[in-house]
Formats: structure tokens, C-alpha cells, sequence
């Protein structure tokens, strides 16, 4: 085989630094989920050399103390890993969204901005909106399929955290219903609200909520950022990688 | 002395009902409302007869008022509805914020895109006060506003060259369909919600209609037998569609997309076509409504309905204001008590009565204001 054209159709190799998880962040990534092929991602830099990225949810409306957003780090991790890929992430999300009118949206705007890969954080607004599990569950399952049938990977991320919701049923439910349809779908899924929990815990002060909530909320999405960035360049080259055991149920902590 | 019950008053109010329901994530009776069986809703509504109405303002008196200071006043109504929507931004801000407090839980900060405010206030102060950071369900009156701004510019067409008003209209719409031209936000990176440039088509559409001694008006309030019919196979495939998901598969439409999909940013031609057709079957609606008013035994409220309905229509932009603010609190009431049906129907039942109570306020001061004195004679 010529060594050239190999090179020619293989993904560009992640940097030295492949999105490295920072100290603050590293103790929340033993939560976060089993990796899966991103087989679209690795197509279009393989042949494009670009990567578009259509971003829903909540979270893409954040801006950090730097500005430019959430999206805007995730932008410049990947651009950092992935020499000589041009990243483009466009926001679509809109901040309270239920899951069924963003999976109505996203088809809209799969058609219109073509991406490759489409991130989203879903189940927060359903779970605080008593939206029942078994309805969450067949939008999700039902949108992830009509993506996967539109040649779109996806890279999900799941419930945001907020100590007073580790003890509230609905949103468990609503977790694991995510955790069982992402499972069934073989897709990644950030599992934000597991990984904030275990930095929560290993942070633990006080019980304030401004500014100490508020600027751990802060710190969480630069680590979801940086999560997320990890997820897509790993998935990138994942093809068949087996799957890693499950983390040790984190369980209900005990008040801090 | 306040107007009649008429159609238009009584489908506004129709639509700021719609709207506060449609506005509370997972209310139960979201279920029921018209975006169930349309692909439009109450804010399609809500802007059609926004431009309704801004015929009545631009034409009022018979149009004696002078060109220049048709623009002022169009002016000072925007300026009006600016007011508004900064006033409940700040209120609805503090809302969640005192509610994320008292129940010390920081995800409900970032409920109704308010995460910004918080976390990068600079900037987003900024954003709040220029209209490109709008809180999510707060963001039709950042809509009204820009249209308002234009409305000078359409009576000042309308006034000098009305032939060309509903033409360069379309024209514009055509262009931001086809090179899909929106407004961005800042400093959260994303577009508006509702593109103005492109909702602007439906405004001029209700006050073109409006206009019922020339133009498109005229010819439809001829035509409406045969429209009316045309339109009902229209609407009756919207309610396919929206039931049995009968959408064609966005990706597979032919460039431009946004002419062949429905969507509501741009309130594409499919959502368009399909709102006009429901305008014209229902525009019958109100006049049986008003027979049913004059039956025994259902009579009385069916009356009481309309009277609501229209109050509430007169006492538009109150009744909105408070109606932003109701579902707010309503989502509030919900996550606090756990969304039940029981919950969602008291909800519902006491968010009306409050805007009912609102419109009636409005009213109220209106007909306690005294008369004003008679001009004296002029000196010989």
C-alpha cells in the first residue's frame, strides 16, 4: 500500500495534547461515558479536512468569563487536536427548550447547516418540566435514529448538576432514561451531571448559592468543554474499541 | 367609552390566551392548543393582526393625520413597546433569581436563556438594553419593536406608493429566504428567535388586508367565498401534517430549503400559505361565535367569552406584559408543586382570571379618567 495515499485517507492524527483534561477537571472524567465511532466526524475530516458541528441545547448559550461561549472553547480545543481542521461550531440552541421541540427544530437545521456532528445537551429542561421518562426516552431514541439515518453523528450531554437535584426522583428518572437509550443507540453521551458530583465532592464547602454555585457552574462547563472536545477527537479514531467497564454506581452522596 | 366586541379584538385575545399557555414547558393543556393541529400558532396570529391594527393607528381619522406625524407616532408606539419589554426582562430576571435563591437551586438560573445575565453581566446588560440578548419566551416583543421601528417606513409606502408596499415587502422576504439573512445575538453567539426581516412579510400582509378601500384588501373581501374554499384542503393537511407527522424530510428539499420547509424563524412559505388559509376559513368563525351568543342556555357564555376575549384583545400589550410574566411564575408554581393536572388546571384557571383582572385594570382607569374640558371660545 502506498504510504501517502494511506495517510491521504486516514483522519489527521490528534495532536500530542489531545484536548488534555486539566487538574480541576480530571476527577469528573471517570464518570463520563463508554466511547463510541464518531464514523461522519472521522469521514469529513478524512476527506474534507473540516468539521461542522451544530450545537442545541442550553449549554451552548454560555459565556465564559473570557467570552466567546462554551462553544467557542470546544471550537479551539478540536482546532488545537485536530492539525489542520477547520472547526466550525454553529449555536442553534435555545435556552429552556423541551426535547421534542428541539428535535423538531434540529431537523430544520440539520437541512440547512449539513453538519457532521451534531451536540446536544438534552434532559435538563424536560426533567425540571415533569416531562414524563417514557416520552423523553422515544425522542431521544427516535431523533438519534433519524440522525444516524442522515449519515449525522451526535455526541450528547446529559443533565446539568445542581447538589439539590442528586436526591430529586423525577430527575434520576430522567438520567437514567437517558443513560438506557444511549446505552441501546451506541452513542457518546457526556455524563455531565455524574462528573460534576464527584468534582462537587472532592471541591465540598459551603452551601451558598452565590457566587460559590454559580462560579462552580461556571467551572463545570469549562470541563464539559473540555470533555466534550476529548469525546469528539477520540471518537474520531475509535472505530471498534471495546467497551469499558461502568464506573462504581456513584449512588446518593451523603450531605456534605 | 370602550369599543365593541369585533374580531379582531376577540382573536388577539384568542392569541394572548394561546401564547401564555403555549409558553409554560410541559403544561399539560399545551397539549390542546392550535400549534397541535397548525403549522402556525399565536404568534403568527399575533403579528397578522399587529399589522391589522397598525392600520387603524396609521389610517385613524380618516387618514387626515399628516404623513409625518403618522411616523412619530409609530415611533412613540415602539418606543412604548421597548419600554415593555425592558421593564418584564428585569422583572422576569428577578424572578428567577429570587427563585433560584429560595430554593437553592442554580439550574433555574439558566432557565429562559437568563444564564448570561448572571454570569457575564457586563456585556449582557448591554445586550438586554440593545435587544440582542433576549430571554427565551421573551423574545416576540423584541419582534414587535423591530417592526415597529419599520412601520414608519410602510405608512410612509403605503401613503405615497401603496402599490408597491406588499411588493417590496415580498421582494425582501424573498431575498432573506434565499441568502437567509437574520439578525445575530450578542453576546451569547446564535440568531433571533423571530428574524424580523423576515416576519415583517406577515405585519405587512395584516396591514395590507386591513386596508378595505383598495388594494389586496379589497380584492379578497371579493374573493373570500372561493379563498375560503381554497384554503380549507390547506388547512386540513396542516392538521395532518402536525398529527400524523406527514412532514417531508427536510434534507432532502432543493436549495434554497428555507422556500420548501416550514420553519418559524423565518416563517417560511409553507408556515405562511398555511396561516393565511386558517385566517380565511376562521375568519367565519366569529360570526357564528357571535349567533351562538343569542341561543338559550349557552348564550350567556358564549357572551361572557367574547367579552373576555375581546377585553383582553383591546388591552393587548398589558395583557401580553402580565402574560410573559404569568407563564414564568407558572413554570415557577410548577417545578416548586410538581407539575400535576391539577396543579396545570389552576394554573391555567387562575393565570386567565389574572389577565382578564389586568385588561379590566386598563379599562377601568380609562373610564374613571375625567372628561376633558371644553376648548374656549375664540376671542372675536
Amino acid at each position: 500500500m502506498d504510504v501517502n495515499a494511506a495517510r491521504a485517507q486516514s483522519p489527521p492524527a490528534p495532536a500530542e495534547s489531545t484536548s488534555p483534561i486539566t487538574k480541576a477537571c480530571q476527577p469528573g472524567s471517570v464518570a463520563l461515558s463508554d466511547q463510541s465511532p464518531l464514523p461522519n466526524v472521522a469521514r469529513a475530516l478524512a476527506t474534507r479536512k473540516k468539521l461542522r458541528i451544530l450545537a442545541f441545547g442550553a449549554a451552548p448559550g454560555r459565556v465564559t468569563a473570557r467570552g466567546g461561549g462554551y462553544t467557542a472553547l470546544i471550537q479551539r480545543m478540536l482546532t488545537s487536536a485536530l492539525k489542520g481542521t477547520k472547526v466550525t461550531i454553529v449555536n442553534r440552541g435555545v435556552s429552556g427548550e423541551l426535547a421534542a421541540d428541539a428535535a423538531i427544530r434540529m431537523k430544520t437545521q440539520v437541512a440547512l447547516e449539513e453538519p457532521d456532528l451534531v451536540l446536544w445537551q438534552v434532559g435538563t429542561n424536560d426533567a425540571l418540566a415533569f416531562v414524563p421518562s417514557d416520552e423523553f426516552a422515544l425522542t431521544i431514541k427516535d431523533q438519534i435514529d433519524w440522525l444516524k439515518a442522515h449519515q449525522v453523528d451526535v455526541v450528547l450531554v446529559g443533565l446539568q448538576f445542581a447538589r439539590q437535584m442528586q436526591r430529586d426522583a423525577h430527575y434520576i428518572d430522567v438520567r437514567e432514561t437517558l443513560r438506557r437509550v444511549v446505552a441501546q443507540e451506541n452513542v457518546i453521551v457526556i455524563r455531565f451531571f455524574e462528573a460534576m458530583q464527584i468534582i462537587n465532592r472532592v471541591e465540598a464547602g459551603d452551601t451558598a448559592l452565590v457566587p460559590d454555585e454559580i462560579e462552580r457552574s461556571e467551572a463545570g462547563y469549562n470541563c464539559l468543554a473540555q470533555y466534550v472536545a476529548r469525546a469528539i477527537t477520540l471518537g474520531v479514531f475509535a472505530k471498534n474499541m471495546p467497551k469499558r467497564p461502568q464506573p462504581a454506581n456513584l449512588g446518593t452522596p451523603s450531605r456534605p | 367609552m370602550t369599543r365593541q366586541p369585533n374580531a379582531v379584538d376577540f382573536w388577539r385575545g384568542f392569541a394572548l390566551i394561546t401564547i401564555f399557555i403555549d409558553h409554560v414547558p410541559g403544561l399539560i393543556y399545551s397539549r390542546y392548543t392550535l400549534v397541535n393541529v397548525s403549522i402556525s400558532d399565536a404568534a403568527d396570529l399575533f403579528v397578522f393582526l399587529a399589522g391589522w391594527s397598525l392600520r387603524l393607528m396609521a389610517d385613524g381619522g380618516g387618514r387626515a393625520m399628516a404623513t409625518h406625524n403618522v411616523m412619530l407616532r409609530l415611533l412613540a408606539r415602539a418606543l412604548e413597546l421597548y419600554a415593555a419589554q425592558v421593564l418584564i426582562t428585569m422583572l422576569a430576571i428577578a424572578m428567577l433569581a429570587a427563585t433560584a435563591i429560595e430554593l437553592s437551586n442554580p439550574l433555574l438560573l439558566e432557565w429562559h436563556n437568563a444564564a448570561a445575565v448572571f454570569n457575564d453581566p457586563v456585556p449582557t446588560h448591554i445586550g438586554l438594553a440593545v435587544l440582542t440578548h433576549q430571554l427565551g419566551y421573551f423574545d416576540i416583543l423584541p419582534l414587535y419593536v423591530v417592526l415597529m421601528l419599520m412601520a414608519p417606513l410602510f405608512a410612509l409606502i403605503d401613503r405615497t406608493v401603496p402599490k408597491l408596499l406588499l411588493p417590496l415587502s415580498l421582494g425582501f422576504y424573498l431575498i432573506v429566504l434565499a441568502f437567509r439573512l437574520t439578525l445575530p445575538t450578542w453576546p451569547v453567539s446564535g440568531t433571533w428567535f423571530f428574524n424580523p426581516l423576515a416576519w415583517q412579510i406577515l405585519f405587512v400582509l395584516g396591514f395590507a388586508m386591513a386596508k378595505e378601500d383598495a388594494g389586496i384588501g379589497v380584492w379578497v373581501r371579493r374573493h373570500i367565498v372561493p379563498i375560503r374554499w381554497a384554503a380549507l384542503p390547506i388547512v386540513i393537511l396542516g392538521i395532518g401534517v402536525v398529527r400524523f407527522g406527514w412532514w417531508p424530510d427536510p434534507t432532502h428539499m432543493p436549495n434554497p430549503k428555507l422556500f420548501f420547509i416550514a420553519d418559524k424563524t423565518y416563517v417560511t412559505p409553507i408556515r405562511l400559505i398555511q396561516f393565511l388559509a386558517l385566517a380565511a376559513v376562521f375568519s367565519l368563525a366569529f360570526r357564528y361565535i357571535r349567533r351562538a351568543a343569542e341561543l338559550p342556555f349557552v348564550g350567556p357564555p358564549v357572551n361572557g367569552v367574547i367579552g373576555m376575549f375581546a377585553m383582553l384583545g383591546r388591552n393587548s400589550l398589558y395583557v401580553f406584559c402580565v402574560g410573559s410574566l404569568l407563564s414564568l411564575s407558572a413554570q415557577i408554581l410548577r417545578y416548586y408543586l410538581r407539575g400535576t393536572v391539577g396543579i396545570d388546571t389552576a394554573v391555567v384557571i387562575l393565570g386567565i382570571i389574572i389577565m382578564a383582572f389586568t385588561a379590566w385594570l386598563a379599562e377601568s382607569r380609562q373610564r374613571s379618567a375625567p372628561a376633558k374640558p371644553a376648548s374656549p371660545a375664540p376671542s372675536a
